[in-house]
């Protein structure tokens, strides 16, 4: 009896398991976005609306603009479709794909190893990763970590990745950012520590920021791609070719720079090009 | 049933010292507090009891500022208000390694500015509250023994110092102990301007391990040990001080 009871709902659940498999293995072999979408004439894609300057909702204009929709409008034209834009948070994005609500997802999609056993990825066409906030001048490479008092959030795996890579630096943990930065325009700490892209955004609000740089080198990596349903082989054949392609003709340096370039609100010096395996430690 | 005991939930040896390291910190910083804040206390009680309103009104501003706003407030104020005050160079030079070697054994190195901050903070609050209970102390003694001191021909220092304190500090000393306590438990509030002390390690290991429990429970017990040895003291004192009565009855 009691045996029974435990075994039913495994039972049922690996019946349930097989049948969608059944269900599922047709459709997968046969499948080929990549035709569907150029026959359907539209792309649907994933996007975010308020995670500038990935995606967001512009102000004046009341669309979603940012780096992602540009890379997804570039992928129109090079196709020839219409590109509809499809909000999502973060936690919709794979269920948006899984569930064929979109063709792809491009919203700062970090490519992980478990988000890879269910979906598919491009090659990265963004990386991000741990970087530093200083006074002009303060910090030039890695090397000069080990020397300053380097200031970051509480809980993070920020100051993990340092204690591990630099046990000599004295690291100052504050409850939230914005504690942390006061300590860094006081002089308490010498660099603040956060993810590369936030860092940007913290920049461009400080009002004395042209006393501050983000110094070129990350010690951390986070690769971006475009999200794939799984299985749909030649799509991502077609889309690293696609991605390569914008690195070469310099149409991927033109986005970049038009969000995080030199004249941008946010500007954050480019570590990483498409087809680049490593950040480069400039 | 305790062969279900699961070991490898315990926290690692290199997490429990973090944890005692920021014990160290937490003793060293009510160490100080408590004996900076006694110093100051007197002389801050004294001033308040001063017939000068020149003296006594200030002390009584002093008391009323530090006690009447939050602690929390008072260390963000010292550790990232202040400081935007000073002159260029000074955080920098604050921020470096200082030290000095006394006779050659002993090494002293200047502070980091968190634990100067903290300081700052934590004294001047307790202060104000230690100063209270000096004050009730001297309070506590009848008006008539300083007459009758001065009666006998003893300065006005005198009599505080032979006749007024030692009686002071007899009345004043249990609340005084919880004073004491309070100053260390308000330690764990210097973990807002980063001073690694025992509330910050905890919430550090809690952070990287995920055993919240034990992290957040050694470091309770850590905190029950400190206050216990405070209490300790408390209960040495007065069964000394009832010996004494008793024999003096004889």
């Amino acid at each position: 009896m009691k045996l029974r009871a435990s075994l039913s709902p495994l039972f049922f659940a690996s019946a349930l398991a097989s049948t969608l498999a059944l269900a599922l293995l047709p459709v997968a072999a046969h499948a080929d976005k990549l035709d569907d979408i150029k026959k359907a004439g539209v792309l649907r894609v994933a996007a975010f609306d308020g995670n500038p300057p990935f995606g967001y909702v512009d102000a004046s204009s009341k669309k979603i603009v940012g780096l992602d929709i540009d890379y997804a409008n570039e992928l129109g034209k090079k196709l020839g479709v219409k590109v509809e834009i499809v909000p999502t948070n973060p936690a919709n994005r794979i269920p948006l794909l899984s569930s064929n609500k979109v063709d792809l997802v491009f919203a700062n999609f970090t490519i992980t190893e478990d988000r890879a056993k269910v979906i598919d990825f491009s090659i990265p066409y963004f990386a991000s990763g741990q970087q530093f906030l200083a006074k002009k001048g303060v910090l030039k490479n890695a090397d000069g970590i080990k020397d300053i008092r380097v200031g970051t959030d509480k809980g993070t795996t920020m100051e993990t990745t340092l204690r591990e890579k630099y046990p000599d630096t004295k690291v100052v943990l504050y409850d939230d950012t914005p504690l942390g930065l006061a300590a860094l325009r006081n002089g308490n700490i010498q660099a603040f520590s956060q993810d590369g892209s936030k860092l940007t955004a913290i920049l461009a609000a400080l009002p004395d920021k042209e006393k501050y740089e983000i110094p070129a080198f990350a010690i951390s990596e986070e690769y971006e791609g475009v999200g794939v349903p799984k299985g749909e082989t030649r799509l991502v054949a077609f889309l690293n070719d696609w991605l390569r392609d914008l690195e070469k003709t310099g149409t991927a340096q033109q986005i970049y720079d038009k969000w995080f370039g030199p004249q941008s609100k946010s500007p954050l010096p480019r570590l990483f090009k498409i087809g680049d395996t490593r950040l480069r430690d400039k | 049933m305790l062969s279900h005991f699961d070991t490898s939930q315990l926290l690692a040896p290199k997490y429990l010292l973090w944890m005692w390291h920021g014990f160290q910190t937490t003793l060293l910083l009510s160490a100080t507090t408590v004996v900076l804040a006694t110093l100051l206390g007197f002389f801050l009680a004294a001033a308040r009891s001063s017939a000068h309103p020149g003296l006594r009104l200030p002390a009584a501003a002093y008391t009323s500022l530090f006690r009447n706003t939050p602690l929390l407030v008072q260390l963000l104020f010292w550790y990232f208000g202040v400081p935007g005050l000073f002159p260029e160079g000074t955080m920098e030079w604050l921020n470096a390694t200082h030290s000095v070697r006394l006779l050659g054994v002993v090494t002293l190195s200047w502070p980091s500015f968190e634990f100067l901050a903290a300081m700052i903070g934590v004294v001047l609050y307790s202060t104000a509250y230690v100063s209270e209970e000096i004050r009730a102390g001297m309070r506590g003694v009848p008006a008539t023994q300083s007459l009758a001191g001065a009666a006998i021909g003893l300065t006005r220092l005198q009599v505080v110092h032979y006749i007024v304190l030692p009686q002071a500090v007899r009345i004043a000393l249990p609340p005084l102990l919880g004073q004491y306590m309070n100053i260390l438990k308000n330690t764990s509030l210097t973990m807002a301007i980063g001073l690694a002390e025992l509330s910050y390690t905890s919430r550090q290991v809690e952070a990287e391990t995920f055993r919240t429990f034990q992290a957040f429970g050694f470091a309770t017990l850590l905190y029950i040990v400190a206050i216990a040895l405070i209490e300790s003291v408390g209960h040495w004192h007065l069964q000394a001080r009832l010996a004494h009565d008793g024999k003096g009855r004889h």
